[in-house]
C-alpha cells in the first residue's frame, strides 16, 4: 500500500516537473529579417507618478500604433510588450528580465529609480534604454553606455531655471522643493554647484516633499522662514499643483518655477487657473498650443481616435517623440541593411546625426554622439497666463 | 506530524534524532532533490531568474519567520534589514575589495548586530506596539540609505556591484542565471537546514517558549531578555544574508528595492506559508513570488487591455484577498494545508 502511494506521489511530481518545462522563449526570432521588432516598455500608470506617466505611455503606444499603420520600420512592425510597474523598482527588474527573455532589442523605461537600477544591466545585456528620466548621470556613455537621454537633463533644466530667476529676479532666495527619490534629488546638487560656478547671487535651499501629504502648508512655512521668493519644484504635477493652491490659500508672495514633470497643463488644471497664474514652467517639450510642426502628425492620428493633443496634454507628445527617436534609430539600422540588435541600434543612434522632432523637443533636434548621450540641452520657458501656457523664452540653453 | 509518525519505532537514539522518519518522507525528499537538480536544465533563463529571486526570498522569509513565527515578535523592519545586508556586502566588496564570501559573511554579522540593536524595544514592547517600533527601524534605515551619499556612486547613481567572482571563478554572462542558481540553491538549502535545526536546540526552544508565554518561560528559567535579543540577531542575520545575496545577484543596490512594501510582502509570505514553520516559509516565498508572474501571464494571455493596465492594482487586491482567505480558511498557512492533505491520504477511508 505504501509503495503504491509512493509511486503515485512520484508520478504526480514527475508530471508536475515535466509540465513546468515548457520550451524556453526562442531567442532566434530576431534573426528573421521581416519579423516584428520586439521592444519592452516599462510604464507607470498607477504608481506615484501615474498622473503624468499615463499620457506619456499612451503617447508612446500611440506612436507605435501609428508607425505600424504607416508600414512600420521599413516594413517591419514594432511589437511592444508594455506593463505597468507602479513605480516599484523590484517590479521593474522583473519586467526587464521578462522582456529580455522575450527577445526585446531595446527598452523604454520610465522613472529615474528604475532607470538607474537597470543601468548596469542594460549595459551588460547591450540593450539601448531610453526613459523619461533625464538624470545627468545617464548622459555619460562611460557610466551608462546604453542609456540615451532625449531631452535636456533635470540638471540643465534647473540651471536654465536658476539663470532665469537670477536675470528676472525680484529676490535671491530660492527654495528647491523636490520629490524624495532619485528622481527628485537628481538635480539638487548640480543646481547648488551651478550657483557657485556661475557666481549667481542666489541662495538655494533644498526641501524634500513628504509623499502622501494632504497639503504642504508646513513645508511652505519653512520656505517662508527662509524668505524665499521663488519655489523651484522637481516633482510631478499633482503635488506641485497642491503647492500652488497652498500658496494662494496662504496669500504668500512666492512664484513657482516648475521643471519638466510638473510644467504642464495638468498642473494648471489641477491647481485651477487663479492659483496657477503667473507661475513659471520650464518645459523642454512644446505644449499643445504652441503650433509646433511636429504636433500635426499627432493630431492627425488622434483625430481618428476622436481626441486631440489639446486633450491628451504635452506628455503625450513627449512619449510620442521619445519613441520616435528610438524608431528613427531602428530605421537607420534596417535601411543600412544591418541586422537589428542592441549594439547596432546604439551605434546608429550615436552616428546617424540629428533626428528631427518637428520642434517638439527643445530646439527641435535630438543628436547623440559616442562621447555624449545628451540628446538636447535646450528648453522652453513658459508662464501661466489666464490658465494658458504662454511662451516667455524658447530654445534656452544653460 | 504525530499522525504520520504513528507506528514508527526507533531502535537507536541516532534514528530518533533524524529529521525524517518514514519512507514517504525520504521519497518526497528524493523527488524534491531530483526536481532541484533537473530544474536548471529544463527551465529557460527567464524562468530560472524567477527561481533565483524565489531562492533569495526563501532565505529572507525563513529569517523573518524565526522572529515572527517562532519568537512571536512582530517585525515590519524586514526591508530595512535587507538593505543593511545589501549595502554592507556591496560596499565591502566594491570599496574595501574583500572577496565576495567574506563580504557576505560580514554583512550577516553586521545585520545581526543592527537587528539586535533595533530589537531592544522588544524588551518592553509587545504586539502592535512592537510592530510600530520596528516600522520605525524600517523608516530610519531606509532614510539613511536615501540620504547618505556614501552609499551611492560618486556620480549619484546607485551603488553598482561588480559581477560576482571568487578567486579565479567568475560568473559568466551567458550562464549568469544558471551559475547563480547553484550558488543560491546551496545558500537557501543551508539556511533552511540551519533554521530547521535551530529549533531542535535549547536556544530555539527558548524562542518558542517566549512566544507561547513569556512569563511562564521566565518562570521556567528562560532568560527572556537574552532570547528576544538573540532572536532579533539570528533572524536579522538570515535576512542580511538574503540582502547580501540580492546585492550580488542584482548587481545594483538602491534603497528603492527595500521599501515598506517589501517588509509587508515578506510578512505576507510567512502568514500564507505558515507562521512558525520553516517549510511554510519556503512555500510562502514560492507562492507570493510566483503570484505576480502568474497573474501577469494570465492577464497577458486574456488580452483584455483594461485589465492589463490595472495589473499592479489587481496584484495588490489579490494579495489582500489571498491573505484574508488564508486567515479565514487555514490560519496556519500552506504548511498546515499540506499536512492535512497528507493526513487525509494516510487515513483514507477513515476521517482520523
Amino acid at each position: 500500500m505504501r509503495k503504491t502511494r509512493t509511486l503515485l506521489a512520484v508520478t504526480a511530481a514527475a508530471t508536475l516537473a515535466l509540465s513546468a518545462c515548457a520550451p524556453p522563449g526562442s531567442d532566434d526570432e530576431a534573426a528573421d529579417p521581416d519579423a516584428p521588432i520586439k521592444i519592452g516598455v516599462i510604464a507607470d500608470l498607477t504608481g506615484a507618478t501615474g498622473d503624468v506617466g499615463t499620457p506619456y505611455h499612451e503617447g508612446m503606444m500611440g506612436y507605435i500604433d501609428w508607425v505600424n499603420s504607416e508600414g512600420g520600420i521599413e516594413g517591419r512592425e514594432i511589437d511592444a510588450s508594455a506593463d505597468d510597474y507602479a513605480y516599484e523598482v523590484p517590479t521593474a527588474e522583473r519586467l526587464y528580465k521578462q522582456y529580455v527573455n522575450e527577445g526585446a532589442i531595446a527598452i523604454q523605461g520610465w522613472g529615474t529609480g528604475d532607470t538607474e537600477a537597470l543601468m548596469n544591466k542594460v549595459a551588460a545585456d547591450e540593450l539601448p534604454f531610453m526613459s523619461a528620466s533625464y538624470a545627468e548621470v545617464l548622459t555619460d556613455p562611460e557610466e551608462a553606455p546604453y542609456n540615451f537621454v532625449v531631452a535636456p537633463t533635470y540638471s540643465d533644466q534647473a540651471r536654465v531655471a536658476l539663470n532665469w530667476i537670477a536675470e528676472n529676479g525680484e529676490g535671491n532666495q530660492v527654495a528647491f522643493l523636490h520629490h524624495d527619490s532619485p528622481f527628485g534629488t537628481a538635480p539638487v546638487q548640480d543646481a547648488r554647484d551651478w550657483v557657485q560656478e556661475e557666481g549667481l547671487d542666489l541662495q538655494v535651499e533644498a526641501y524634500p516633499m513628504p509623499s502622501g501629504s494632504a497639503n504642504y502648508v508646513g513645508l511652505l512655512s519653512q520656505v517662508r522662514a527662509q524668505g524665499a521668493r521663488y519655489v523651484m519644484i522637481q516633482n510631478v504635477s499633482s503635488p506641485a499643483a497642491q503647492v500652488a493652491r497652498d500658496i494662494r490659500a496662504q496669500n504668500l508672495d512666492m512664484q513657482i518655477v516648475c521643471l519638466n514633470w510638473c510644467a504642464d497643463e495638468l498642473f494648471v488644471d489641477t491647481a485651477g487657473a487663479p492659483a496657477a497664474e503667473d507661475h513659471v514652467l520650464v518645459q523642454p517639450f512644446a505644449p499643445a498650443g504652441s503650433g509646433a510642426e511636429g504636433h500635426e502628425v499627432i493630431n492627425e492620428y488622434l483625430q481618428g481616435k476622436d481626441s486631440s493633443l489639446e486633450q491628451e496634454g504635452l506628455h503625450y507628445a513627449q512619449g510620442w517623440y521619445t519613441m520616435h527617436v528610438m524608431a528613427e534609430g531602428m530605421r537607420e539600422v534596417v535601411s543600412n541593411g544591418d541586422e537589428l540588435d542592441g549594439p547596432a541600434l546604439k551605434e546608429a543612434l550615436e552616428t546617424m546625426g540629428a533626428i528631427d522632432t518637428g520642434g517638439v523637443i527643445g530646439a527641435g533636434e535630438v543628436e547623440f554622439s559616442e562621447d555624449s548621450h545628451r540628446g538636447s540641452s535646450s528648453t522652453g520657458i513658459y508662464q501661466v497666463k489666464k490658465g494658458e501656457m504662454t511662451v516667455l523664452e524658447e530654445g534656452v540653453t544653460p | 506530524m504525530a499522525a504520520i509518525a504513528t507506528g514508527v519505532y526507533f531502535r537507536s537514539y541516532q534514528r530518533e534524532m533524524g529529521l525524517r522518519h518514514t519512507k514517504a518522507q525520504y521519497a518526497r525528499l528524493a523527488i524534491v532533490l531530483a526536481a532541484m537538480l533537473i530544474a536548471p536544465y529544463v527551465l529557460g533563463a527567464y524562468r530560472l531568474s524567477i527561481l533565483n529571486t524565489i531562492l533569495i526570498a526563501v532565505i529572507g522569509a525563513v529569517g523573518l519567520n524565526i522572529l515572527v513565527g517562532f519568537t512571536g515578535q512582530i517585525s515590519l523592519g524586514q526591508g530595512g534589514f535587507l538593505a543593511v545586508g545589501a549595502f554592507t556586502s556591496g560596499l565591502l566588496y566594491m570599496r574595501a575589495e574583500l572577496p565576495a564570501p567574506v563580504s557576505i559573511a560580514c554583512a550577516v554579522v553586521v545585520t545581526a548586530g543592527v537587528g539586535a540593536l533595533f530589537g531592544l524595544p522588544a524588551l518592553r514592547l509587545k504586539g502592535l506596539y512592537l510592530a510600530i517600533a520596528t516600522l520605525a527601524s524600517q523608516e530610519i534605515i531606509v532614510f539613511v540609505a536615501r540620504r547618505w551619499d556614501f552609499l551611492r556612486e560618486e556620480t549619484g547613481a546607485p551603488l553598482a556591484v561588480d559581477r560576482f567572482h571568487v578567486g579565479g571563478y567568475e560568473i559568466g554572462r551567458e550562464f549568469f542565471e544558471f551559475q547563480w542558481y547553484w550558488i543560491l540553491l546551496v545558500c537557501a538549502t543551508l539556511s533552511v537546514l540551519a533554521a530547521r535545526n535551530l529549533f531542535r536546540t535549547s536556544l530555539g526552544r527558548s524562542f518558542m517558549a517566549v512566544r507561547d508565554q513569556d512569563i511562564a518561560a521566565a518562570a521556567m528559567g528562560v532568560d527572556v531578555t537574552r532570547a528576544k535579543i538573540t532572536a532579533f540577531a539570528v533572524s536579522s542575520g538570515f535576512v542580511g544574508f538574503a540582502g547580501a545575496l540580492m546585492a550580488h545577484y542584482t548587481e545594483t543596490v538602491t534603497w528603492e528595492s527595500f521599501t515598506l512594501e517589501v517588509s509587508v510582502l515578506y510578512l505576507a509570505m510567512i502568514i500564507i506559508g505558515g507562521l512558525g514553520s520553516i517549510a511554510g516559509s519556503v512555500y510562502g516565498a514560492f507562492f507570493l513570488m510566483l503570484l505576480p508572474v502568474f497573474l501577469n501571464a494570465t492577464i497577458g494571455e486574456l488580452d483584455i487591455s483594461w485589465l492589463a493596465s490595472r495589473l499592479p492594482a489587481i496584484e495588490n487586491a489579490v494579495f489582500g484577498a489571498v491573505i484574508i482567505a488564508f486567515l479565514l480558511a487555514e490560519p496556519r498557512g500552506l504548511d498546515r494545508i499540506w499536512q492535512r492533505m497528507k493526513d487525509y491520504v494516510r487515513f483514507w477511508p477513515f476521517r482520523y
